[in-house]
């Protein structure tokens, strides 16, 4: 498990979703990259139930439950600002048992699917993000497998990104600064994943209609 | 043509000189049985055809006599091919008529040229390996036998609690470098060193002497990049040698190795980058511990 960040690219002027990750899948196999299969990011969301809320006099808080086509194994589990739980895939199965307590939100389920890019020790990942039937942006992913601590190569990943998404290298992503040399988990990638589409599903209430 | 056989000795003009006394002395003998197989000339008296026969045939013996004689003054002119000549035996074979089917003198030649060549590069290299002794024993080269057995190099043979004490004192020496020592299989001791987060390094030893190492990520077993990262250690320990002091080379062996630490977030010195074909700067100067990428050092 290397050091991740998760970016958000912004359609192209005058191009679509399509076009625009076909032009970095090229810039992507230009360098040198190697396709290597598919990938899927999925989240749903979950309310707290009417019931619970009245009881303990709390705000209604959003759970997140996300599955990563890298830990096929794995259910992750996270609230907004709080603790991320890694746990086995028969976790959503268990939230079925818990429908009292979390209700599922099924209209808010969102995705990203793509290409997945290995080139020398950095694992790239080229998604479209889609909330059914539409698509909503794209999402890429880059992986430093070797390193595990997110300071020390952020200089390193930030100048891989350069090479093929040029102007639209992000910033620092926000779980470095809480990370301070502790090492690197799954659980971080699925918080950068999970602010992703908390914001896309911000930026465009309507599907405009020349995305698609 | 017998190239071979000639040499500065030999006087080429009167050579060609003899050649073409050769075929004059022959053409005068050819007259000479031509005269005779003629026989007499039709004239009026016996005698008169017979004096005329005999006129011929002395002017003709005349001719061959002074050709002959001729011939033997050029051939004392043309002087003796040097004897010491350098193919001997081999340079009969040059004499071989069949040149397309066995074209056995020019293999010959070329052969030889070849080996000659091939022993003029290897007495250079050898001459300029042996500035870089690679050699990491205390015995000098062409020590005889005899002596060889009484200089033992006593740092070959040394007790496991001094290895043990020298490993331990180094591993105090730097805080962010662990090194865990086990001897698996007999007295060779083996060790694990723990650069921060960064790098695993399995060191082989024989008694204080480093012997392999293998470097490997942090969280998996084997990285192409650290492929390139042992390479490196390879040739540190090969570059850190001092027979006689084998603490004072793990010492600066271990220096070195921590300079890694920060493989990550160095860029190279030389191009300013950190990433080159997809590697960090994996190299580090031996002396200043500067990182570089592996393409980019001198």
């Amino acid at each position: 498990m290397g050091v991740t960040c998760v970016a958000q690219v912004p359609v192209a002027e005058g191009k679509s979703v399509q076009q625009t990750v076909e032009l970095l899948t090229r810039k992507l196999e230009l360098l040198g990259a190697e396709k290597q299969g598919t990938f899927c990011v999925d989240c749903e969301t979950y309310h707290t139930a009417a019931s619970t809320i009245s009881s303990q006099g709390q705000t209604g808080k959003l759970m997140y439950v996300m599955h990563n086509s890298e830990y096929p194994l794995s259910c992750f589990g996270l609230f907004e600002n709080g603790p991320c739980l890694i746990a086995d895939a028969n976790f959503d199965i268990l939230m079925v048992k818990l429908k009292g307590f979390f209700q599922n939100a099924k209209a808010n389920k969102i995705e990203s699917r793509g290409t997945r890019y290995q080139y020398c020790d950095f694992l790239v990942k080229v998604g479209t993000v889609t909330m059914g039937p539409s698509a909503r942006g794209i999402s890429v992913e880059v992986e430093y497998c070797p390193c595990v601590v997110a300071n020390d190569c952020w200089n390193l990943l930030m100048e891989f990104m350069q090479s093929f998404m040029g102007n639209h290298t992000p910033g620092i992503p926000s779980v470095f600064g809480t990370k301070h040399d502790s090492t690197y988990s799954p659980g971080d990638t699925m918080v950068q994943y999970m602010e992703l589409f908390n914001k896309i599903r911000k930026q465009q209430q309507v599907p405009v209609a020349g995305i698609r | 043509m017998a190239e071979g056989v000639l040499s500065p000795g030999v006087n080429l003009e009167a050579f060609s000189q003899a050649i073409a006394a050769i075929q004059a002395l022959r053409s005068s003998v050819t007259r000479v049985f031509d005269c005779l197989k003629d026989g007499m000339r039709n004239k009026e008296t016996l005698e008169g055809r017979e004096k005329g026969f005999v006129a011929a045939f002395q002017e003709s013996l005349h001719s061959v006599s002074r050709d002959l004689g001729e011939l033997e003054r050029l051939s004392n002119l043309v002087g003796k091919p040097s004897e010491n000549h350098p193919l001997h035996n081999s340079g009969l074979l040059s004499l071989d008529p069949v040149q397309d089917k066995t074209p056995l003198y020019s293999q010959l030649l070329q052969a030889y040229k070849w080996s000659n060549k091939l022993q003029y590069h290897a007495g250079l290299a050898s001459g300029l390996l042996n500035q870089q002794s690679l050699k990491r024993s205390a015995n000098q080269m062409g020590v005889s036998a005899k002596r060889r057995p009484k200089a033992q190099p006593t740092t070959l043979v040394l007790p496991p609690q001094y290895v043990d004490d020298v490993i331990n004192r180094i591993d105090r020496m730097f805080p962010e470098m662990s090194i865990q020592l086990s001897r698996p299989n007999g007295t060779s001791a083996m060790l694990l060193v723990t650069l921060g987060k960064v790098l695993k390094v399995i060191v082989v030893m024989r008694s204080l002497f480093i012997d392999r190492t293998i470097v490997k990520g942090y969280s998996e077993n084997v990285y192409t990049e650290d492929g390139k990262v042992t390479d490196h250690a390879t040739t540190a320990l090969l570059h850190y040698q001092l027979p006689q002091m084998p603490d004072v080379v793990v010492r600066s062996f271990m220096t070195w190795l921590r300079s890694y630490i920060k493989l990550f977030q160095a860029p190279c010195q030389r191009c300013g980058k950190f990433l080159q074909d997809g590697l960090p700067p994996t190299w580090r100067d031996f002396r200043t511990l500067e990182a570089f990428h592996d393409t980019c050092r001198q």
